[in-house]
């Protein structure tokens, strides 16, 4: 076997062994950094939304220079052309209505009406298709405009597609590291209420139709499950990225989250478990009043992220049974110096991860604002110290 | 007459959209001062937003009261035409340049307008001359600036730094998930909020009332 197998198969196994909460050599890395990637290639915003090379070069970029377990980025999750190809309402990018050098703007909104439900509920992809997709692209005014433009976005997918798994075949041969994790999904009350219904949509849904939105949620589970093995390409070996939104607190009252939040998001998780795919629960913001149900869950089916939830309590209700991650403060890893984050990040590993079952990240995603000496600190201390 | 609006506040408290727009409605229909039903509102915008403090409401329960108290001012504000609104004070408050992250200061400012301040909103991706200009043209003595993304943050302390520069007696306060003590020292703010209420207190400290 090459260096660069053996090196590949041994951050794998550290990586998949914390994932079943067992304990490898020492604490796996993975950062979940996205414009700070940018930032530190030297590329705009602009060039990364546009020329997918240059999102992909900022990850080489990075595992060029630094040792962490997986590759971390690309940067951006989007890719401009698309959007533009058809003429998406719903987003700005830099270089088109924004300056080259500015984050992305999505404009959230009620684009699914209320009294849009019953036509969704019979047909989900139908509804998407025939009303949905016209109502927010300015190219599907006619017909023929429509075609081309669902042409030329699929063709623009498939390239990015292609590009990223050309990129996944280097990282592996060349580098010897792989992607933290292999496709994605939502919370079917995220895919309602982060796109369709946006958040003023469903929090009235849910005084004023909760039958239908109830209906809505089941029609998604299935949808959801699908989504995430097929962006998998059916890999079960990495976890499925799954960003969780509308569910954190304090969101939704305690009755709410029991009633359109868990059930579905649950069923998910478990159906994408039958699979034998595990889900990386990336649970922005604060979630500690719903760890006792998080842990109604088949033991390892998540890697549970913590960003500003209760890490003590976290450890406490889930620990054992699911692999933690992340928790390093995106603020200090701004504000704090070298010496405060290699500080913070032996505590972690001294408290949680020292039986085992814990990934090394930041809390939030860092974008461009994160010092490279801060990150750099996170990496060494995670090196030297999380041996175990 | 007041007796038609009995029980508005608690409407609004309980969430019951219909009954609250019934009882706006009767309350026209019957000669009520539209400024009585909408000071009844507000009583029950504050009961709310201290509810909110207390943990014994939500978002959801935040988010609805806001979208019912929309419903029934747009059945009010024509009515109100010539009606001096009487003001606490001005306030200006928007999410600052390259963050569009707009939930958390659409509930900060519906408890300000809540609580009795007229809330000048300019939206999101607000940049400096834009706040400037507002809190000139309003001689507002209070900006609030929301931020969510730590990466706005540097710039939210050019604005600051812009506004300062341009002379203005205004107090700034930030507020956002990530912000906290050093961020505000950073900025150079005034004040800083990690919820909603928060703002109110703030504004209350601010105008003394
Ligand atoms: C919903 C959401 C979105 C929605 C926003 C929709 C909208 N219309 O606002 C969408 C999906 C569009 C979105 C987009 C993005 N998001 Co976002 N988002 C969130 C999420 C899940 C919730 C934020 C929210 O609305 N909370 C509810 C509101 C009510 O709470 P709040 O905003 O904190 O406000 C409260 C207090 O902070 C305070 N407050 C707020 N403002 C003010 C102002 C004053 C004056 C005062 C006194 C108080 C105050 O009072 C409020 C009420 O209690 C957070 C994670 C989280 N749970 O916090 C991530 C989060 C903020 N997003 C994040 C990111 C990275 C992004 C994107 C860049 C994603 C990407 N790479 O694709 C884009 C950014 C686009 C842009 N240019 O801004 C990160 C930021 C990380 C960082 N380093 O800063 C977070 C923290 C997620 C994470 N853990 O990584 N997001």
């Amino acid at each position: 076997m090459s260096d660069k197998k053996i090196l590949y198969q041994e951050r794998l196994n550290r990586f998949i062994t914390a994932m079943d909460v067992g304990k490898p050599d020492r604490v796996p890395i993975r950062l979940t950094l996205s414009e700070f990637l940018a930032k530190y290639a030297g590329y705009t915003l602009q060039e990364i939304y546009y020329q997918m090379d240059k999102n992909i070069e900022c990850s080489n970029k990075f595992i060029q220079d630094f040792d962490v377990d997986t590759v971390p980025g690309p940067p951006s999750l989007w890719m401009g052309g698309i959007h533009d190809a058809t003429g998406a309402k719903y987003l700005k990018f830099a270089g088109r209505e924004l300056e080259k050098d500015k984050q992305f703007q999505f404009l959230e909104s009620d684009y699914m009406k209320a009294e849009d439900y019953d036509d969704f509920i019979a047909n989900p992809t139908k509804w998407i298709l025939t009303t949905l997709l016209p109502r927010i692209h300015t190219e599907f005014k006619d017909p023929y405009r429509a075609h081309l433009s669902l042409i030329k976005g699929a063709a623009g997918m498939v390239m990015n597609q292609g590009m990223l798994a050309e990129a996944g075949k280097r990282w592996a041969e060349e580098y010897g590291i792989f992607p933290p994790f292999s496709g994605m999904s939502k919370a079917p009350f995220d895919t309602l209420g982060d796109v369709l219904r946006g958040l003023h949509g469903i929090m009235m849904d849910m005084h004023l139709c909760p039958d239908k939105l109830l209906a809505a949620l089941d029609v998604l589970v299935d949808h959801n499950i699908y989504y995430g093995m097929a962006t998998a390409a059916g890999d079960t070996t990495l976890p499925l990225f799954m960003p969780l939104h509308r569910g954190s607190y304090p969101f939704l009252n305690p009755e709410q989250w029991d009633k359109f939040y868990w059930p579905t998001l649950k069923k998910v998780i478990e159906g994408l478990w039958k699979h034998g795919k595990r889900t990386l629960f990336y649970a922005e913001g604060d979630w500690t009043p719903y760890l006792e149900k998080i842990a109604e869950l088949p033991d390892k089916s998540i890697v549970f992220h913590v960003d500003m939830t209760d890490m003590k309590k976290a450890k406490e209700i889930l620990g054992g049974r699911f692999c933690l991650s992340g928790n390093v403060p995106n603020t200090l890893l701004t504000y704090g110096t070298p010496e405060e984050v290699s500080d913070y990040c032996k505590k972690l590993i001294d408290e949680v991860a020292c039986d085992g079952g814990f990934i090394m990240d930041a809390g939030g995603v860092v974008q461009w604002d994160a010092k490279v000496e801060n990150v750099r600190a996170m990496i060494e201390t995670t090196l030297e110290y999380g041996v175990y | 007459m007041a007796n038609q609006i009995d029980g508005l506040k608690d409407a609004l408290v309980g969430l019951d959209m219909y009954k609250v727009l019934d009882k706006v409605k009767a309350g026209l229909d019957a000669g009520v001062a539209p400024m009585d039903m909408v000071k009844d509102l507000q009583a029950g915008m504050v009961e709310i937003g201290d509810r909110f403090a207390r943990g014994e409401y939500f978002l959801s329960e935040l988010i609805m009261s806001g979208e019912i108290m929309k419903k029934a001012m747009a059945l009010l504000e024509p009515k109100l035409a010539g009606v001096d609104q009487e003001y606490k004070g001005n306030i200006v408050i928007g999410t600052v340049q390259g963050d569009i992250h707009d939930l958390g200061k659409n509930i900060v400012a519906m408890l300000l307008k809540g609580a009795g301040y007229n809330v000048i909103d300019l939206g999101v991706d607000v940049p400096a001359e834009k706040f400037i200009d507002a809190v000139k043209e309003n001689q507002a003595p209070l900006l609030a600036m929301s931020v969510l993304l730590t990466g706005c943050q540097d710039p939210m302390r050019d604005i600051i730094k812009a506004v300062r520069d341009a002379g203005l007696d205004v107090k700034v306060l930030i507020g956002g998930n990530y912000v906290d003590e050093k961020v505000k020292e950073y900025c150079g703010a005034d004040y800083f909020g990690t919820t909603a209420d928060d703002g109110v207190k703030v504004a209350k400290q601010v105008f003394g009332a």
